[in-house]
């Protein structure tokens, strides 16, 4: 499974998107996600990837299509087969 | 102005008797305990053998992620606020805004999200990296409960959370009570939930030297009170909620009176931390009493704080003496602790759950395991068997705290 897949999968389990009508670039706070369910949301996205995200990264986090680039950025080259 | 009358007009329980109000009426009335052996995940290196330790799976009451975001005591408090709402129907038609913010919330707990608590401490102390979960702190904070009732149903009147150990939800109905009786609110869901059962918590309990051990022969009778072989207290979890709402408006929509709310005494002993003053329980009784307008001799009933301390029974009885005079010896007396084990901040609600039976199932609940009656402990008991005869006109639940908080709450016959 690709990131975004995977984002897109995690995305339906824990904040009860409709699986199908994500749209990765969808500003989040548009599609009913608050920012405790967002912050929840990343906890599990670090354990999902294996990667940190710092305070700051995360305030430039406003859809999934920002979040699969920034895990991308994240992860060791052989972490993007 | 006439006084708003408060009635009772929806109850709601979890315990280790069962989830619903019925499970567990049944199992009071038929003196059956639900403690029991604690598993070792519960317990681990605590030492505590035994409790009353509810049958709870939480994907059978919520959804999705939704249980993952509620400690464990708000997952009891929604469930038996559900209940408790359901069968009031005070929710079913829909209220509109301006109804909700007549509708408030007070609720009591002891140690609140205890589980989230101790959960993240266990996470993270020992290691280099102190990662917690986000909602660590919104699932783990005192109101947490009573928020998340009031969130789910839109009841945007009054709201409090109490906290003063084992009278915190008697608190709880007593200022839900006064809320309505003052027009603040038309109606009110007060109760209590308490999940402590955690290896963290049971040690610090085990500390203190005040629960009992396992029964030899019988994990499910552990709990004696005003058994000269009593040994202690045994800690139980779960919740119970009351919609109590102003007679004129139940009375409107048609909604089953099971009670009015009658009388509340509150007093501090303000002379130590754990001992129990038989002089603060004195005024809290008399005060509720007269509050109520009742003389003693009304008291049908009295469910009695009764954890199976050594000294914490004999001063209650004494406290009840010294009220009730002869009709000491009259009034029945039971402590459901025996079977519902101790729920600290939940255990005031469940009590006057219990104190309630006499008029909604026509029944006073026994202290069960009270097979020798301590001399000491010489009031009029109601041994192992339920009682059933004449409905009262006024029962008593007394709710006696660490910390010197003494609560006592009355009801009356609809």
């Amino acid at each position: 499974m690709d990131t975004l897949a995977r984002i897109k999968d995690l995305a339906t389990k824990e904040l009860s998107l409709e699986p199908g009508k994500i749209d990765p670039n969808a500003p989040l706070a548009d599609v009913g996600v608050d920012s405790l369910s967002f912050i929840e949301f990343m906890f599990k996205v670090e354990d999902e990837f294996g990667v940190k995200v710092s305070d700051e990264d995360l305030r430039k986090i406003k859809c999934l299509a920002d979040l699969e680039r920034h895990i991308a950025a994240s992860l060791p080259a052989a972490g993007k087969a | 102005m006439p006084v708003r009358r408060v009635a009772v007009t929806g109850l709601g329980v979890v315990s280790a008797l069962g989830n619903n109000l019925a499970d567990f009426h049944r199992a009071l009335a038929e003196g059956r305990s639900g403690v029991r052996l604690l598993p070792e995940d519960v317990t681990l290196g605590s030492g505590v053998q035994v409790g009353a330790l509810a049958a709870w799976d939480p994907a059978a009451h919520f959804k999705g992620p939704e249980a993952a975001a509620l400690d464990r005591v708000s997952q009891f408090a929604l469930t038996a606020a559900g209940e408790a709402l359901a069968a009031s129907g005070l929710v079913g038609a829909q209220p509109a805004a301006a109804e909700r913010d007549r509708i408030g919330v007070c609720w009591g707990t002891g140690m609140g999200g205890a589980q989230t608590l101790d959960g993240a401490y266990q996470s993270v102390y020992g290691r280099s990296d102190f990662r917690l979960r986000p909602l660590s702190v919104v699932m783990a904070m005192n109101n947490a409960a009573g928020s998340n009732v009031a969130m789910k149903w839109g009841l945007r009147g009054p709201f409090a959370n109490f906290s003063t150990a084992c009278s915190s939800s008697a608190m709880a109905i007593g200022e839900a009570m006064h809320a309505i009786r003052a027009g603040r609110a038309d109606a009110m869901v007060a109760g209590g939930a308490e999940a402590l059962l955690t290896p963290g918590m049971l040690a610090a309990w085990q500390a203190l030297r005040t629960l009992s051990p396992r029964d030899a022969n019988d994990a499910a009778a552990s709990c004696k009170p005003f058994d000269l072989r009593r040994g202690g207290l045994v800690l139980g979890e779960g919740a119970a909620a009351l919609v109590l709402e102003e007679e004129g408006h139940a009375r409107a929509r048609g909604a089953t009176i099971h009670a009015f709310i009658t009388g509340y005494g509150n007093t501090c002993d303000a002379t130590h931390m754990s001992k129990p003053d038989r002089d603060g329980q004195v005024r809290a009784m008399a005060q509720a009493l007269a509050g109520s307008g009742l003389a003693p001799d009304a008291i049908g009933y009295i469910n009695a704080h009764g954890t199976a301390t050594i000294v914490g029974d004999v001063v209650e009885c004494e406290a009840i003496k010294a009220v009730f005079g002869d009709a000491a010896l009259r009034i029945p007396v039971s402590s459901t602790k025996s079977m519902h084990g101790h729920l600290l901040g939940g255990a005031g609600a469940i009590e006057m759950l219990a104190a309630l039976m006499p008029f909604t199932e026509g029944v006073i609940p026994p202290t069960a395991n009270l097979e020798q009656p301590d001399p000491a402990c010489a009031v009029r008991h109601v041994p192992l068997k339920a009682e059933r005869g004449e409905i009262p006109r006024a029962v008593m639940s007394n709710s006696f705290a660490f910390g010197g908080s003494n609560v006592v709450l009355i009801a009356q016959r609809a």
